[in-house]
């Protein structure tokens, strides 16, 4: 009975592989057509991997669906583009910036660390207050962390330069480059998934009363959780910025929350499998509906979707799920190795020696 | 000195007075079980002692440690396990998850392991469904994976809430057997709310008789089935 505790293990860790490698066909794939746009849509895509299982991190495993994770996102692209921006660009942009971090010229990696250090810092402080409430009252005070960090990033023009973009990142954000990032996102969420305080944030998911009776104390698991989720979220938001090469704090706000959180529902809020099937299905659809708002020409006539369809179309996807099936695409499933490929037979063992 | 002992506990909802100043002690190894009506306390009081339910005033103490203020969780560390009223279990965990739940603040993790494997022996059938979700088990299986689950704390003291609740007097049975077995096998000091004395009585342990937040009688359970008292309790002018 143990070793097969053993193999589940085994068969568990078998996930983040198997996710990383269906991934990592995906970008083959799309560089071997050469193509641009799908090249786009492949960083595009695999960037919000990170951030998507970033976010799954706290919400998966603690059932608190956090609306706040989108201004982790924002801390780190910006904390990217104070530390990687050209000194004479930031002194024109962001002339409030103390002169240690106008000078900086970091290497984009390190900027991409910092960029999630500091969001994970940032909901260190700010989840040591929120995690204490109870379910709903703590997304609620998610949200009204995600628009004090909107309005601060918005008005703290010396620093942020408002709400006007900065402009002038570095694109260095290759699929390749976020791949490497995903598989991070994976490997780590995976492997918080079956620590000790993975289990227990599951366990008070499951049922707040048992587990303080079994000893969990519900709020360090939570605080740990946060906090990790949110470097993930840091460092998408560098590479987001970096992708494209323009911020604002708009564009870490209510749209991305939306669709980070979309993305979740749709591929099953219950696994890391699903967090992922989420991500490349809704990826998928707003790029063909994004296709299709510019217009398809069909023979002679040119066929277009009004413009804002996609997020209407997003919405009804999401509703869609919630009906037809309420635990998402993959229903909390994960996707593994069958146990005879890891060394061990599927069925109940009744080895005595084991 | 007593394993757990409670002085002049009160709790109150509000204005409604659940417990009203209740004393006893519990010797090591012993086993009490709580009866009495609806709305006599017993779940109060075991939560009160759990710690989910904060005390008006009194004190509860372990070893002689003071338990009364601590959080449910500071309080099964020091090693008192509860299992809650209506086989509260991770249901979307797995049955083996669900054990491991338990150990999370255990530091003797060799052990673990070993627990495990006798949880699966006390309980065969939790082993056959040892990677199936917790809530795919039948009402006496979900009673007796809360029972396992609270003992892989390791525990000295463990309360149980209504292990009968909703099941058939066959798996009632079953369970009574399992729980028995592991305290001997453990030497635990075990508290059970059971509302039905005559079980009580049959399983054998001390009684403690409890109506309108006090206790109204203590004693040996198998002698209360022939004494007035039980009627007293439930049908009796208001205590």
């Amino acid at each position: 009975m143990l070793r097969q505790h053993g193999i589940r293990r085994r068969m568990a860790a078998t996930t983040p592989l198997i996710l990383a490698v269906l991934l990592l066909a995906f970008v083959i794939a799309v560089s071997l057509t050469h193509d641009r746009a799908l090249a786009r849509m492949a960083a595009e895509t695999l960037i919000r991997v990170t951030l998507v299982v970033g976010f799954w991190i706290f919400v998966g495993n603690s059932g608190v669906v956090s609306f706040g994770h989108a201004a982790f996102a924002c801390l780190g692209a910006y904390v990217s583009a104070w530390t990687t921006l050209k000194p004479a660009m930031k002194a024109t942009l962001l002339p409030g910036l103390p002169d240690w971090l106008a000078a900086a010229e970091w290497p984009v990696a390190a900027a991409a660390v910092a960029g999630g250090g500091v969001a994970a810092l940032v909901a260190l402080a700010t989840g040591a207050a929120i995690l204490r409430l109870s379910g709903i009252a703590a997304s609620i005070a998610t949200f009204a962390f995600l628009a004090m960090v909107n309005t601060i990033w918005s008005n703290w023009t010396p620093m942020t330069g408002g709400t006007s973009s900065v402009v002038g990142l570095e694109r260095y954000v290759t699929p390749w480059a976020a791949l490497a990032w995903a598989v991070v996102a994976l490997a780590v969420a995976a492997a918080y998934g079956a620590s000790a305080s993975g289990l227990a944030l599951r366990a008070t998911r499951e049922d707040e009363v048992a587990a303080a009776a079994s000893g969990i104390d519900r709020y360090r698991h939570r605080l740990l959780a946060y906090t990790l989720s949110a470097f993930f979220c840091g460092v998408g938001g560098a590479l987001t910025g970096h992708f494209i090469g323009v911020i604002n704090p708009d564009s870490f706000y209510l749209s991305l929350t939306f669709l980070m959180l979309a993305m979740l529902v749709v591929g099953g809020i219950g696994s890391l499998s699903g967090a992922v099937a989420g991500v490349m299905a809704l990826s998928l659809a707003v790029e063909l509906l994004v296709r299709m708002e510019k217009g398809v020409t069909l023979g002679v006539t040119t066929f277009a979707l009004p413009p804002g369809s996609q997020e209407i179309i997003i919405a009804v996807a999401m509703i869609l799920v919630l009906i037809f099936r309420p635990a998402g695409l993959l229903a909390g499933r994960e996707i593994m190795l069958p146990a005879r490929w890891v060394g061990g037979r599927a069925d109940r063992t009744t080895d005595p020696t084991s | 000195m007593s394993k757990l002992a409670v002085h002049d506990l009160a709790v109150r909802y509000g204005k409604l007075t659940a417990l009203a100043e209740l004393s006893f002690a519990v010797a090591e190894g012993e086993r009490v079980f709580i009866s009495g009506p609806n709305g006599a306390g017993k779940s109060s009081l075991l939560a009160a002692i759990a710690g989910s339910v904060r005390a008006a005033h009194g004190r509860i103490e372990m070893d002689g440690d003071i338990l009364s203020g601590l959080s449910p969780e500071a309080i099964a560390r020091r090693g008192l396990s509860m299992v809650p009223e209506g086989r509260r279990i991770f249901a979307g965990l797995t049955v083996q998850e669900n054990l491991m739940v338990g150990t999370g603040m255990r530091r003797d993790r060799g052990a673990i392991a070993d627990d495990i494997a006798a949880m699966f022996a006390a309980f065969p059938i939790l082993a056959e469904r040892a990677r199936a979700p917790a809530g795919a088990l039948s009402g006496g299986q979900q009673q007796m994976l809360a029972i396992a689950r609270a003992l892989m704390t390791n525990p000295k003291v463990i309360l149980v809430d209504e292990p009968s609740l909703g099941l058939a007097p066959k798996v009632v049975d079953e369970v009574y057997d399992r729980l028995t077995g592991l305290q001997d096998l453990r030497g635990l000091t075990m508290i059970i709310v059971e509302q039905s004395s005559a079980r009580a009585a049959r399983v054998g342990g001390r009684m403690l008789l409890m109506r309108g937040g006090r206790i109204i009688a203590d004693g040996d359970a198998a002698g209360f089935a022939a004494r007035d008292l039980l009627a007293e309790a439930y049908f009796g002018e208001p205590a």
